[in-house]
């Protein structure tokens, strides 16, 4: 049984409908990406299974029991489960309290007196490599890389068994990017956590991804393990997003495949494929409604898919 | 000297704080020729905000120029008259910033703000209007003579940074300085704007100087790069150098975390443990001495000079001296 | 709860010596600080101050000029123009301190109540606001006074029911902006409390623009209550306070210039005083200004 299984979410501001049916699921220890352009709902996704965003529509089940909709009072007992850390690595933290206060914020909120909080806050900022007396720190005083490891920090108090992480190595630096994600990799294989990861940055996902899925115009449209995806993208769009890549060597042989336009207005959603009119390799045939199929553990929502070799 | 466009000559910069002078930057020296794209890379705390207000001469009241010579076509711009400034600003030098969703006025229509920075020329409105809507076209905004009609917020944010690459090339300048430009924007954008840009500066001739600390966009989009370390220039030379033959191990470390080129699945990405040094209280001898694990006992006592390599190729490095001074 | 306290304790003791030292860099927060704090010194220790019992009549010396044994001559009941300067000032404080304070508190609650809560309830505490803004404060003071009779409760409440909105809506401003930013979703995501959300996260947040608009409003109620006691709706006599003194100068100012002086001269100094104060408190309490220090 999956940890987390979201099946057919959908979210409505008014008459935007921001996520249009989003479906995928992460077993236990898994680590899974959601990558797309901005406004493609990535970060509703995760708010909406925090219960931070509204969801209207479809089921988030967290280690099976149906957790949209709950009021809070019943989804706090949950919370200790569920973590999240937020992009901007300071903005995420209280300004007034210390770093202190801070990691051992959730002890306090859920309650648990019988906790030695200065002990804990100790243990916490060791975990996440930051000396003991930064416990005494401001949120102003921290660079984005030590910011950034007391949200780890914050978010692994409680031993959750999932973390949803938006953009965690936005706003950080190549040098400390890497550091970043070593902990997470490191703190994953130990505690045996499950992630969502949430990112535009292609490279990233390969290094912490087990499975990801590519979201646009809040739907999933392809969706697989990591290699897969990087070895064989089918979705023409998956296809333009990898080859969106910059390489760091100037003699790179760059096969970029351009996107047409901009990402349509949510507001006026194109009949029949909504990636028609910005697809490069668009067919007569895409002005029908493409479905959502799986097979093999890949997942497609494309009515012209790419062979492997086409284009490349 | 005839084809060098802008020359930064050992220029220091300080800040005045509280807490003493901050050493925002030390002994900058490089230079921008006619046409060429300069990138300079750099990660937070490099000096890189600094450098390009200090070219502008839009510096905080608290700026103190300590030595040095910023030259554009041969002027020096720190001798410069304010008037002299204004008049070189938005005319033969242009800046497009980090992020697009403020850098326009809200309350005014494009069409607006297009006109407004064409107050130097005196042809007829229609005709600015039109040369507006071709700039426009040129960075690929379709429709753009009913687009000039709209206000900013009606734009998306890679339309956006589109619009204040248009404007600041309207006037053709010589230098167009772009601060982390696609910083804001997703990757497919990115791309899209930095083919748009090299094609624009080809046909323009204009050059470029391009900060980003996204190495990827610097390795595809610039012929020379300068790195940027705590203040100083560590290395610079021409791009394939660069890439491909760092010799400051600042470089070289940097060009191995970015996980760009890491193509398998890594247990362990490399890093550079540490942090930026204090610019109010400076160690003695090399600033990336903490940092690097090559370091030296000579690289405690000497700040290493920027010399020449080879032509075009300049590095800060004690390595790179055969016999180190004792 | 009580680890809230303790947090905000801890806070506000380092952070005031902070702001403190920051407003007395400033020439004008050095002045304003001196001023102020000589008002609310001379109001602390009036009794100890005074030279006479400014409520003591002795009609011999009546309308006397500035001597050494008068400082500022004496009123046409012959009462000690200085002492009643002084205990002036105190009645001053006891009416602007409580009512501005008392304003802030309820305005800062209702206000961050109103940003966090249910729309409904916005809805309703606007409309509650609007309607006590559309009252003119003079007018709706002189209606209360002319119900309830004059006396300085009076113009406490009233001088504080008329300006809770303005707290009220700056604060549900500052509510609404912060609601949205990350470290609230954090907060959020972790599952804390509404109380725990707007006592321990947004209040410390909120409270420094709140202060500055309070030591704004000080000056503001001090010539409200001097304007109000000048029409005899304020203050009772023979209780000392500025309004009173001017409104008795004011009648007898071809006998004696002095009695309007020693009314209206610390109403303006106190303004500006606490003006002062409060530009420099706005200078030092603001985020973006405080970056660049």
């Amino acid at each position: 049984m999956s940890l987390l299984a979201v099946k057919g979410l959908q979210t409505s501001y008014g008459a935007v409908n921001v996520l249009a049916g989003v479906d995928f699921e992460v077993a236990a220890g898994e680590t899974y990406a959601l990558v797309g352009e901005s406004g493609s709902g990535k970060t509703t996704v995760i708010r909406a299974i925090a219960g931070l965003a509204p969801a209207q529509e479809g089921s988030v089940r967290f280690n099976g029991r149906e957790i949209r909709g709950l009021p809070e009072r019943r989804l706090r007992p949950l919370r200790k489960d569920i973590a999240m850390m937020f992009q901007d690595p300071v903005g995420s933290l209280s300004p007034r309290l210390t770093i202190g206060s801070l990691v051992t914020e959730p002890y306090r909120i859920q309650g648990m007196k019988d906790r030695d909080l200065q002990a804990e806050a100790k243990r916490l900022l060791e975990m996440v490599n930051l000396p003991a007396h930064f416990a005494s720190r401001y949120p102003y005083q921290l660079s984005g890389g030590q910011a950034r490891r007391v949200g780890v920090a914050r978010a692994l108090a409680l031993e959750p068994k999932l973390i949803l992480a938006d953009e965690p190595t936005a706003g950080l630096d190549v040098s400390v990017q890497g550091e970043l994600l070593n902990l997470l990799n490191d703190l994953r294989e130990r505690l045996g956590l499950a992630m969502v990861i949430i990112t535009h940055n292609l490279n990233v996902v390969r290094h912490v991804a087990d499975r990801m899925g590519i979201m646009y115009l809040g739907r999933l449209d392809e969706e697989g393990t990591t290699e897969d995806i990087f070895a064989d993208p089918r979705h023409p769009y998956t296809r333009c997003l990898l080859s969106a890549n910059p390489e760091p060597d100037p003699d790179a042989r760059l096969v970029r495949i351009a996107l047409r336009g901009e990402p349509p207005s949510l507001l006026n959603r194109p009949a029949g494929c909504e990636f028609r009119e910005r697809c490069p390799f668009a067919q007569q045939g895409c002005t029908r409604t493409p479905q959502w199929e799986t097979e093999g553990g890949r997942g497609l929502r494309c009515l012209a898919p790419l062979k492997s070799e086409q284009a490349a | 000297m005839s084809d060098t466009l802008l020359e930064l000559d050992c220029l220091s910069v300080d800040y005045e704080t509280s807490r003493g002078d901050l050493k925002a930057l030390r002994d900058i020296s490089f230079d921008v020729k006619k046409g060429e794209i300069v990138g300079i890379v750099g990660e937070s705390g490099c000096g890189k905000s600094t450098l390009i207000s200090s070219i502008l001469r839009l510096t905080a009241p608290n700026t103190r120029f300590r030595e040095g010579e910023i030259r554009f076509k041969g002027r020096n711009l720190l001798a410069a008259s304010e008037k002299q400034m204004r008049d070189l600003r938005g005319a033969d030098m242009s800046i497009v910033f980090q992020d697009p969703m403020q850098t326009h006025n809200p309350v005014l229509t494009i069409g607006r703000q297009m006109l407004d920075i064409q107050h130097r020329s005196r042809s007829p409105k229609a005709e600015k209007l039109a040369r507006a809507a071709r700039m426009l076209g040129a960075l690929g905004i379709p429709d753009p003579e009913a687009r000039l009609k709209q206000y900013p917020h009606e734009f998306s944010g890679g339309m956006r940074q589109r619009i204040a690459i248009a404007m600041a090339l309207m006037s053709e300048p010589d230098l167009l300085i772009a601060d982390e430009p696609t910083t804001a924007l997703d990757a497919t954008l990115e791309v899209q704007i930095i083919e748009r840009l090299q094609e624009l500066q080809r046909e323009m001739n204009c050059a470029v100087l391009f900060i980003s600390h996204h190495l990827g966009v610097i390795a595809e989009l610039c012929d020379r790069v300068v790195v940027m370390y705590a203040g100083a220039v560590v290395e610079s030379g021409e791009v394939r150098e660069i890439f491909h033959n760092p010799k400051h191990p600042y470089t070289r470390r940097l060009i191995d975390c970015d996980p760009g080129h890491i193509k398998t699945r890594a247990r362990v990405l490399p890093t550079i443990p540490g942090e930026v040094p204090d610019l109010a209280a400076l160690p003695q001898g090399c600033v990336f001495r903490d940092r690097c694990t090559q370091a030296m006992p000579h690289c405690a006592a000497q700040v290493p000079p920027l010399s020449k390599l080879e032509e075009a190729h300049h590095a800060a490095c004690w390595l790179n001296h055969g016999e180190v001074p004792a | 709860m009580a680890d809230m306290t303790v947090e905000l304790q801890k806070k506000t003791r380092s952070e005031l010596g902070q702001i403190l030292t920051g407003v007395a860099r400033d020439p004008l927060g050095l002045m304003g600080l001196v001023i102020v704090g000589t008002i609310v010194f001379c109001a602390i220790f009036a009794i100890w101050i005074v030279p006479y019992d400014p409520v003591a009549m002795n009609i011999k010396d009546r309308l006397q000029g500035p001597s050494t044994s008068h400082l500022l001559g004496t009123d046409q009941l012959g009462r000690d123009t200085f002492s009643r300067v002084i205990m002036g000032g105190q009645v001053a404080l006891k009416v602007a301190l409580p009512a501005v304070f008392g304003a802030m508190a309820i305005g800062l609650t209702l206000g961050m109540i109103a940003g966090y809560g249910p729309r409904w309830l916005d809805n309703f505490l606007m409309l509650l606001f609007d309607t006590i803004r559309s009252f003119p404060t003079v007018m709706f003071a002189l209606a209360v006074v002319a119900l309830v009779g004059p006396s300085l409760q009076t113009v406490v409440l009233v001088v504080m029911a008329t300006s809770i909105p303005t707290y009220g809506r700056v604060a549900r401003t500052q509510t609404l902006t912060l609601q949205n930013s990350e470290f609230i979703l954090a907060e959020r995501s972790m599952g804390a409390s509404m109380a725990r959300i707007l006592g321990v996260h947004m209040l410390p947040n909120i409270i420094g623009v709140l202060a500055v608009l309070a030591a704004m409003d000080i000056p503001t109620v001090i010539a409200l209550e001097a304007g109000l006691s000048f029409l005899g709706l304020g203050v009772k006599p023979p209780t000392p306070s500025w309004g009173a003194l001017l409104k008795d100068g004011y009648s007898l100012i071809r006998q004696t210039p002095w009695l309007v002086v020693g009314g209206g001269l610390p109403i303006i100094v106190a303004t500006l005083g606490f003006t002062f104060l409060g530009e420099s408190l706005r200078d030092v309490v603001d985020p973006k200004l405080r970056k660049q220090r």
